[in-house]
Formats: structure tokens, sequence, C-alpha cells
């Protein structure tokens, strides 16, 4: 495990410049504060922290509004990372939008998290997804063409328990859909293709 | 009234967090026999320094009466590093949607065992068990596992909230035997916890209300001696416009309902009389 850290940005190149160069970084509370929490921050939240004026006084004039949230994301082997968005719209709207979006960011998060983790050559093991017997089960009977009841009564478990494998299976072959977590299962060999 | 501690307010909350670690101390320890390590009458474990996200259900009096805490299983938690047991050499479930609950408590010892009233251990285990689904939606949660007894097990069904499934297996844990159960944070499985204990509000407390209540809560002391001055005064006034012995009779008889015991410090003023 190495304590390199790795940023990827999407702002304004002309904001990137200027935050670098006030060193925003270290007083920055989505950076520092959120990334330690374990459920999501809401911005809001992070009005009274040090530095949030400072940063947000600023990002103002480059167009960019304090309506965001950051969610902190842990990885198995002690890594760990924040992903955050930022939306410039008002507050009504963005209390209406936050619970539709929630989930999805929740498992963008933790995907684009395990991509940049998996870059590193010492986490090279990491592409080795470790999935439980119970997680190739009900990916295979996938494979196979069953639907998630059928899958629930084939193994005699509800079916948000199957529902609950399968997104974990998903998640660990680092995939977006079941789809794509079935190809990768085939492709590593961990499911047989039917 | 539930109050959620995490990262960003833990700082605001230090007393709250130190009444929290002696209840978990008190029940995991004392009355239950868990294998838990505690020190100074707090139990404290490695989790506790992931910054996790606590659930805490308080009184009417601000007092922490109920919590529970909140890890993500994509990082390190208890399933997949201490109760490993359970699931039988399985690699543990992990996804950014599904949040582990573990040191799940009420206490017993301040609320009454019947009924579901206020006050309740019912009503509190209902109301921790209502906050912690809501919170966990808000970042998106879909599912929880936790880490249980059977006797937790049991509370589960009875309040409506049964689990969807079990993972692993049941397996001994020192004194008691534990096992992993699966909900999820659907609205469906709130609505039927909030129908069963009957609690339809908000059930998160405002937390600038709450910081200033917990801070009113010892100068209530205070106002209390300043009171007991003016009531001091309020009666030696009496004792002293006294003018004949059934009116200084009944300003002694006032003044020793007023302080009750006090009464030696009446007789001295009396004599001042």
């Amino acid at each position: 495990m190495d304590s390199s850290i790795h940023g990827v940005v999407n702002y304004p190149d002309a904001w990137k410049q200027h935050y670098v160069e006030q060193g925003f970084q270290d007083i920055d509370p989505t950076l520092a504060a959120a990334a330690t929490n374990t459920g999501v921050v809401d911005w809001q939240r992070l009005k009274p922290a040090e530095g949030f004026q400072k940063v947000f006084r600023d990002a103002a004039e480059f167009g960019i509004c304090s309506t965001g949230l950051t969610i902190p994301v842990r990885g198995a082997y002690g890594d760990s990372g924040a992903f955050s968005v930022v939306r410039n719209c008002s507050d009504a709207e963005w209390n209406r939008q936050r619970p539709e979006i929630i989930k999805g960011l929740q498992i963008h998060a933790a995907n684009f998290h395990d991509r940049i983790m998996r870059q590193g050559r010492s986490m090279f093991f990491m592409r080795q997804p470790n999935l439980s017997a119970r997680e190739k089960e009900v990916l295979q009977w996938v494979a196979a063409g069953k639907s998630q009841p059928d899958i629930g009564i084939i193994l005699s478990i509800s079916v948000r328990t199957v529902e609950v494998h399968l997104r974990s299976a998903r998640e660990k072959l680092g995939a977006l859909t079941t789809s794509q977590a079935v190809a990768r299962a085939i492709g590593m060999e961990i499911i047989y293709p039917l | 009234m539930i109050l959620v501690v995490d990262a960003i307010n833990k700082h605001l909350h230090l007393e709250v967090l130190d009444e929290m670690f002696q209840l978990r101390a008190r029940v995991f320890g004392d009355r239950l026999g868990w294998d838990v390590k505690i020190s100074d009458g707090r139990e404290i474990d490695e989790f506790d320094r992931l910054n996790p996200a606590y659930v805490i259900g308080l009184d009417d009096n601000y007092e922490v009466v109920a919590c529970v805490r909140a890890l993500q299983t994509t990082g390190p938690h208890m399933l997949a590093d201490v109760f490993s047991d359970i699931l039988q050499g399985e690699p543990p479930l992990r996804s950014a949607t599904l949040w582990e609950s573990t040191r799940f408590c009420v206490d017993t010892d301040r609320l009454t065992m019947s009924g579901r009233g206020p006050g309740s251990v019912s009503r509190a285990t209902c109301e921790l068990m209502i906050g912690s689904l809501e919170y966990a939606r808000e970042s998106g949660i879909e599912d929880i596992i936790t880490v249980i007894d059977p006797v937790m097990n049991r509370v589960l069904k009875r309040s409506d909230n049964a689990p969807c499934d079990y993972i692993g297996a049941t397996v001994q844990m020192g004194k008691t035997k534990a096992l992993a159960a699966l909900l999820d944070c659907s609205e469906e499985r709130i609505a039927r916890v909030r129908a069963f204990a009957d609690i339809t509000g908000d059930v998160f407390v405002n937390e600038e209300e709450f910081v200033n209540a917990r801070a009113l809560r010892k100068p209530k002391q205070t106002s209390c001696n300043i009171l007991a001055g003016e009531v001091v005064k309020y009666l030696t006034e009496q004792i002293d416009d006294a003018t004949n012995v059934e009116e200084l009779d009944a300003a002694l008889a006032l003044t020793q309902h007023m302080l009750g015991s006090d009464l030696h410090e009446t007789k001295s003023i009396a004599r001042g009389a």
C-alpha cells in the first residue's frame, strides 16, 4: 500500500489554477473534513467550518456555487477517497433532486475510486475480485437467463437478498450493470458461459 | 428524539459520545456479557476510530438512552474483520449502498419495560430503528447488514421490522450467539415500524436547539439556587413581619414546608426574628 494521493477534477482551468495558487487544498473542508466521514456530506453542513467561506467566496467569482455534496469512499485495504459534485441551482431544486440522484452517485463514487486505485502498481492484487460462493451462484444463474425472482426461488432466498448479492458482485467486479458484471465474470473464469 | 453524530459535528457532542460509550459498556459488557474491551467504564473499539456515523436516541431530558453505529461495507467493518466466523470463510458483501450497523442498544435501566408509550424500551428501540433507516436512506443507502444476537433478532421481528434474510450462519460469540441480518431501507419498512410504534412526526432533533438545551441543563442548578434564595428572603420577611404568635407559627410552618429538612436553618431565622 503506498501513501500517494490522486486527484481528478473537471472544474474550469482558471479555478483549478487559482485553487492551487491559493493553497486551498489545505483548507478546503470539502476535502479534509468530508473525506473522513461515513455518510454523505451536504456542503450546507460545512458552512461553519474553517476555510469554507474563504474557498467559496473565491469560488463564486469563478462561477462555482456552494450547492454540492461529498461522498466519502472507503476501500477494503485502508484506502479512502472522496467524490464531490456541485450543481448551480436553487436550494429548492437541490433538495428535490438530491434524493433521486444520491444512490447513483454512491455507486459511481465507489466505482471511480476503485478505478483510480487499480491504476497503482501496489494495488495490482485488487484486480482479482473476491466474490463469495453465493455471489458467484447468483451471477451464474443470471448468465443462465434466470430472473431475480426465479433465482430467489431456486436458492430459497428473498428477492431482496438476490439483489444485494448482485449489487455486491457488480461492485466487486467494477461493473456498472449486471450484463457487464456477467461479461467480466466469464472473462475472469469466475463463472461458466452458458 | 434522534441525533446523528459523525466526523463533521462530533466536536459539538463530545459529552454525548462519552455518555454513549458508557451506555455501550453497561449494555454489552455488564448486561449481555459480550467479549468487549471496556476501559474506564467506556466501551470503545478500533472501529470507533474510523469516524463511523452514530445514530443516537435521546430522552425528553436530552440524555442518551439508545445508540447504533454505521460503517461502510466497502471499507473495514465488523463482519469482515471481527465477526468473520459468521461468514464461514466466505468474503463479505461489499457495496457502496450497503451499510453495516453494529452496537445497537437501548438503556433498559432508564426506560420502562412495559408498554409502547414514550419512555418505554419499545418506543426508544423503534425510534432508533426509524432514525437509522431514514438517515441511511438520506445517504443513498439501500440495505443494512447488521450483526445481532438472537434477542435483538426477536426484537426486530416483534417491532414489525423482521429482517428480509440472514447471511452466513449463527455462531457462538462469547456468552451469546451472533448472526448477520439483512434489512432493506425501504419506505415500506420505515412505514411499518412507524405504524407499529405509532410514531408519526420527524424523529430527528434540531441540532442547534439540542446544543442549546444541553448547555442549559447545568445552569438549571444555578437558577434553582437563585430561586431558593428568593424563597428564603420571602420566608424571612414573613417571619420578620409576624405581629403575633399565630402569624409566626404560620410563617414557621410555611418555612418548614418550603425548605423541608432545613428546619435547623428555619429555627435560626426565627430566633433572629
